[in-house]
């Protein structure tokens, strides 16, 4: 672990914060934005390269930016103050996420790497996408078929579903 | 370690001299060739054919009082033009000019790169249009979001055929299987196309400069900038035409390889063909009309994006069928 991985996870945890815990919906998304950007960072330091440039590309690209366009479209960039709409779920909230940190911190210390660090680098092959192509298209292609399989029906689903005209959408 | 880091260092400092240099004189012939196109004269007061006119622009812009408006957020619309101009210069890093050494940063995914930089480009533009906290910017941002999303993934899949045949994402490699077998203009015509429209709209230029339709909108995103915020985005926005320029004749003429036989001289050639393009693009711009904005959302979507997935599919089996081999 060296000091440039130690001030990367600094930054993401104050960005993941930032994102939380801003109140104005804006900012929030552009603190998300520069935390899906650190993580692509913290993929081609780990010889990820590929996958890092995904990581920017779709996340802080495409996904933030349809994001921010219904932030600015709706005029929701101000929260709503005044009655919390939903009471009782602050607690729950809360102890939701102690759990969730208790198991994560249990997962962390019994976790052991299944590759040495020098092990993983050399079996990454860089990351690059001829490292990366024939896994996702050979060995892994029915996970990923069935993926895209299910993204084709949320969007179907969501097109139907917003659909003008009969019954609900608009 | 250290040699290499200064190497780069001074390339790109040297590149980004260049840039802005190429860019004062893009206004000079923008101007001078809309003047032209529209048989009037263009500036041509400040010394000989007003070749230095860029720099009394710049002297105008410095001194030009420079307004936050009142209902602004500060922080963003002080980050917004930094946005811009900073991916927009950046992307020319992995453009090579010349053989072997001349390119900034030769990486192995140069084409992925350029799209995650033009993608972020789009945050000063939305930024600006959403921290001005005024009505006509907030319009220009949300319309070049939407150009962006439909025109990226034309983009994207223009690229595709062009990366599969020449089986690499290195911009550099690209240009040497081009060197070695012919230009793609040829083999990837339909993809050229494509690009080159949807590159229009990246650059926002005019049959889709609907984002900053001055008859409809004052200025879009930038109205509310003025001295040297308002340059930041002026810069950055001629810049992704020179970049734009770049890079289509880089992924579709060659880039830095010389025609029909002619000695290899480096960065002349890509300058000539990058020339072409910027002509090319000038010329649309003085005699073309601006499409409405839904108009070119349902191009963007029912005519690009398709065009470029069924030409894709066609050169994956071309391909797949040992075609270039």
């Amino acid at each position: 672990m060296s000091l440039l991985d130690l001030f990367l996870g600094a930054l993401l945890l104050l960005t993941g914060f930032l994102a939380v815990r801003l109140k104005n919906a804006v900012h929030a998304a552009l603190a998300l934005a520069a935390n899906f950007i650190l993580v692509g960072v913290v993929y081609m330091l780990l010889e990820a390269r590929f996958l890092g440039w995904i990581q920017i590309i779709v996340y802080a690209g495409a996904i933030m930016v349809l994001f921010v366009f219904v932030i600015m479209l709706l005029y929701a960039a101000q929260a709503e103050v005044g009655a919390d709409p939903l009471p009782g779920l602050k607690p729950l909230a809360a102890a939701v996420g102690v759990v969730g940190f208790l198991a994560l911190t249990y997962a962390f210390a019994g976790a052991k790497a299944p590759l040495a660090a020098k092990a993983a680098s050399a079996a990454l092959a860089g990351g690059t996408a001829e490292a990366l192509g024939p896994l996702i298209w050979q060995t892994w292609l029915y996970a990923v078929l069935l993926v895209a399989a299910l993204l084709l029906v949320a969007t179907v689903a969501a097109v139907t579903i917003l659909r003008p005209g009969e019954g609900g959408g608009r | 370690m250290i040699w290499a880091l200064f190497v780069t260092a001074v390339k790109a400092l040297v590149l980004i001299l260049a840039l802005l240099f190429a860019f004062a004189y893009i206004t000079w012939i923008m101007r001078r060739g809309l003047a032209r196109f529209q048989i009037r004269l263009g500036p041509n007061r400040v010394g000989p054919f007003g070749l230095l006119q860029p720099i009394a622009d710049a002297v105008k812009a410095i001194f030009k009082e420079d307004i936050t408006v009142a209902r602004a957020d500060r922080f963003l619309y002080w980050l917004a033009p930094f946005l811009a101009f900073t991916f927009a210069l950046a992307a020319f890093a992995v453009i090579p000019v010349g053989p072997d050494g001349w390119v900034v940063a030769n990486i192995d995914m140069g084409v992925l790169y350029v799209f995650a930089v033009s993608e972020l480009a789009i945050y000063g533009v939305f930024l600006a249009g959403w921290a001005s906290g005024s009505k006509y910017p907030l319009m220009g941002g949300l319309r070049s979001i939407a150009a962006l999303v439909g025109y990226e993934l034309a983009l994207g899949m223009a690229i595709l055929p062009v990366v599969l045949m020449a089986g690499t994402l290195n911009l550099q490699e690209i240009v040497e299987w081009q060197k070695q077998h012919g230009y793609f203009i040829i083999y990837q015509f339909p993809a050229f196309l494509v690009y080159f429209i949807a590159s229009l709209a990246e650059m926002s230029r005019t049959p889709f400069d609907f984002a900053e339709a001055e008859q409809e909108l004052v200025a879009g995103f930038h109205t509310e900038y003025s001295s040297m915020k308002f340059v930041a985005f002026y810069i950055a926005e001629l810049l992704h035409w020179i970049v734009g320029s770049a890079l289509i004749a880089t992924l579709f003429l060659g880039g830095w390889d010389a025609p029909f036989g002619l000695p290899e001289i480096p960065v002349l050639w890509l300058f000539v063909k990058w020339a072409l393009f910027i002509f090319l693009v000038l010329w649309i711009w003085a005699s073309w009309f601006r499409t409405r904005y839904d108009q070119m959302i349902r191009f963007a979507w029912g005519v690009l994006l398709p065009v470029a997935t069924v030409w894709f599919l066609i050169t994956a089996y071309y391909v797949v069928k040992g075609g270039m081999a």
